[in-house]
């Protein structure tokens, strides 16, 4: 008996052992010296593919080999910043508003001044905001834009079909989504959501109505917010009005949007276009389309002024680390990247719209099938800048938890509690900025 | 009486000596490395506000201390943690006891039913939490739907804690399992047979002979579970989403760790938060070698 458990033992941890020694033991391909590999590290696998393949097409050029990784987004920034701490850290890797400050500012990335220079790179060509991000306060360049991207309206033909209610367009208020849900959950009796909203779906959900009701997440100069003023209020309130309607906090929380979607438990959702591949491949795909967010009526006269309908906009950077052993290729692959040419590749593959301004028109065309002109669209009305400060996850997460607007995605049919939850956010973001 | 002065050693001895260093040098050095450096850097960095990236620190005393220890919800995770212990060491303890009692004998297929129960040892932590995450799920759950119910198993916080505990026995069932039966192989097989003889029942052996012999084993048992209990991480970090209102309720001080020190890269207070842990796992563990004393049969 005693030696039947040995083997087992034994053969645990031969296995356990293989396993690690397997991510390790790769063969080197090319034995010649002076024959190395870039590194890169991203967060998003759908956009793996489009992006070797850009990458590929750079090595025929450079004749160094590019290595995509993706790592998802929570290990994502553990392991990066275990990386600037011990020094090891990817060639190459996308950044993000959410911590690029700090990396910034300790000198953890490739300054590309001279690259920017040397190769050519026109920074007026690209979303101002998403420059601007990248740019610390001397002037020093850390990244170059990679991607922007928007949000719009996604939902499910079917189900508007089987309840009767009519598909949503361009010219939809607020009010019209929270009437066409109600009468979706009410009619299946709860066994389909008329829409799904969870709070960490900040950038692709809640954050748009506060901005469309006149209310600011984060300031323009990133020090403070008005999340609990008349106007962050009445956003939220309309939040509020949604989830009463939606799927509930418990069941949002364990099976996430996405998959409520997918599974059809859930006629609308909002979703960014980072995000369209993941539902151009699903597999109910022919039911779904895209519509322009909904607008605020605030001026009561029933059409959509500029600044009525806001989207949210982020931009990824890519980046190098300070201390690569390879900075010129590095920098020579992102500057490819960014080119006029990796940004229309990038676009036409349907990988993201290109952080260049003005040619991301293939996009729209790169999902026959599936309309997702939405997205474009979205730039014909006001945008804003993912709202960021020095360290955002100090206050993002906090916000969007228990003592933040849980409370109220919980219990969304008291208004008291939504406008409570105002105030609390308000005290954690700005508590968080003064300790920045 | 003189001591003697301690004899010099023979050529032999110090090669010997030497050799036995050479052993011994790459454990004390991992150790050195891999343990006590990091022990030591977290205690200095608890009182310190850390910068970015472990650059720039700044000693701020206890201010860290005076936050930690102020905070509600420290001693709320705090709170979770043992309430997880308190469901995970009785109900591992006892269930791996009997499972072994009844695979100690020789009946037919003891080693597949043995192998089985040992296979969640086996298996990636991560991967158990997520297998459990979905039976647990209430839309789409197999629980739910085999029992025609719609009980919110992970995400109502009166439950919660109860279900995260459970997938915790499961897995150290096969592990407290192995060492019940090691420890039951030593008991004599004469006690059994003379109590036999005096007409004790199979019941009354066990409380009367196996409990107490074996009572060293379930000593070192509790003992360790009880640590690895109080530092439980991945289960809370794997089925709990961070918008599942039950994650208050949940989190264990490890969790709350990771949150400050990785998350919300706070290194310093997060250092705090772990010597609040180790502070209490040295009570705990200093209550447990007082009880030794007094419960523990050592024939």
């Amino acid at each position: 008996m005693k030696r039947v458990l040995i083997a087992v033992l034994v053969l645990v941890m031969v296995l356990s052992m293989a396993a690690c020694g397997g991510t390790e033991t790769k063969p080197a391909d090319g034995g010649n010296t002076g024959d190395f590999t870039i590194n890169v590290n991203i967060w998003d696998s759908n956009q793996q593919k489009g992006l070797q393949e850009i990458a590929d097409k750079w090595t025929e050029s450079s004749g160094v080999k590019v290595k995509i990784e993706v790592v998802d987004w929570d290990n994502y920034w553990t392991l990066l910043s275990a990386g600037a701490q011990g020094g090891e850290m990817p060639d190459v890797f996308w950044t993000h508003s959410n911590t690029v400050q700090m990396y910034m500012e300790n000198d953890l990335l490739l300054k590309l001044n001279d690259y920017v220079e040397k190769l050519g790179v026109d920074m007026s060509k690209y979303y101002d905001g998403i420059v601007k991000l990248y740019t610390r306060s001397d002037g020093n360049i850390y990244a170059l834009p990679k991607d922007h991207d928007t949000i719009a309206l996604l939902y499910n033909k079917a189900i508007f079909d089987q309840y009767g209610v009519e598909y949503p367009t361009d010219n939809w208020t607020w009010e019209d989504m929270y009437e066409a849900a109600k009468k979706i959950t009410e009619d299946s009796n709860g066994t389909v959501y008329g829409m799904a909203m969870n709070t960490s779906n900040n950038q692709d959900g809640w954050y748009n109505l506060v901005y469309c009701y006149g209310g600011k997440v984060i300031t323009d100069d990133h020090k403070g917010t008005t999340i609990g003023s008349a106007e962050g209020k009445a956003g939220m309130e309309m939040v509020r009005k949604l989830l009463t309607v939606g799927a509930p906090q418990t069941v949002v929380a364990e099976t996430g949007t996405d998959s409520l979607f997918q599974s059809s438990k859930t006629a609308m959702i909002t979703q960014g276009s980072w995000m369209i591949n993941a539902f151009y491949t699903a597999e109910n795909h022919a039911d779904y389309a895209w519509a322009l967010l909904p607008y605020a009526d605030l001026n009561g006269n029933g059409s959509c002024e500029k600044e009525e309908r806001w989207s949210a906009y982020n931009g990824l950077g890519w980046a190098a680390s300070a201390k690569t052993a390879h900075p010129d290729e590095c920098a020579s692959l992102i500057a490819y990247f960014c080119s006029e040419e990796g940004q229309k590749l990038q676009a036409e593959k349907g990988v993201t719209m290109a952080g260049m301004m003005g040619v991301s028109d293939e996009f729209a065309n790169a999902f026959p099938g599936m309309d997702v002109s939405a997205f474009t669209k979205a730039e014909e009305f006001s945008l804003y800048f993912r709202p960021y400060t020095r360290n955002t996850v100090a206050w993002e997460d906090p916000i969007q938890q228990a003592g933040g607007f849980l409370d109220a995605w919980q219990n969304p049919n008291d208004p008291a509690v939504m406008e409570k939850a105002c105030d609390n956010a308000q005290a954690i973001i700005e508590a968080a900025i003064a300790a920045e | 009486m003189k001591k003697e002065p301690r004899a010099k050693m023979t050529a032999a001895a110090k090669n010997e000596a030497r050799w036995a260093w050479a052993f011994v040098l790459p454990t004390i050095l991992g150790l050195i490395i891999l343990n006590f450096y990091p022990a030591i850097d977290t205690v200095i960095q608890s009182f310190q506000k850390t910068g970015d990236f472990g650059m720039g620190n700044k000693w701020v005393g206890l201010e860290n201390y005076k936050n930690v220890l102020g905070a509600g919800e420290t001693w709320q995770s705090l709170l979770n943690t043992i309430k997880y212990a308190i469901i995970e060491v009785p109900f591992g303890v006892c269930i791996a006891l009997v499972l072994a009692v009844f695979l100690n004998k020789k009946l037919k297929g003891t080693s597949a039913f043995r192998t089985i129960f040992f296979l969640p040892m086996v298996c990636a932590p991560a991967a158990v939490a997520m297998v459990w995450k979905w039976l647990y799920n209430q839309q789409f759950g197999l629980l739910n739907n085999l029992f025609k119910t719609n009980i919110a198993w992970i995400s109502d916080p009166n439950l919660a804690w109860i279900s995260i505990g459970v997938i915790g026995v499961w897995s150290v069932i096969g592990y407290n399992m192995v060492l019940f039966i090691s420890g039951l192989q030593e008991i004599p097989g004469d006690y059994y047979e003379a109590a036999a003889i005096d007409g004790a029942t199979g019941v009354k052996q066990f409380f009367k002979i196996t409990v107490p012999l074996l009572s060293p084993t379930t000593f070192f048992i509790v003992q360790t579970r009880l640590i690895g209990a109080l530092t439980v991480f991945d289960l809370m970090f794997m089925v709990m989403d961070k918008t599942n209102i039950a994650l208050q309720k949940t989190q264990s001080i490890v969790y709350l760790f990771y949150d400050y020190a990785f998350t919300k890269s706070n290194k310093g207070y997060g250092a705090a938060i772990v010597m609040v842990l180790v502070a209490f796992i040295m009570v705990v563990t200093f209550i447990m070698q007082r009880a030794e004393k007094k419960l523990v049969f050592y024939n």
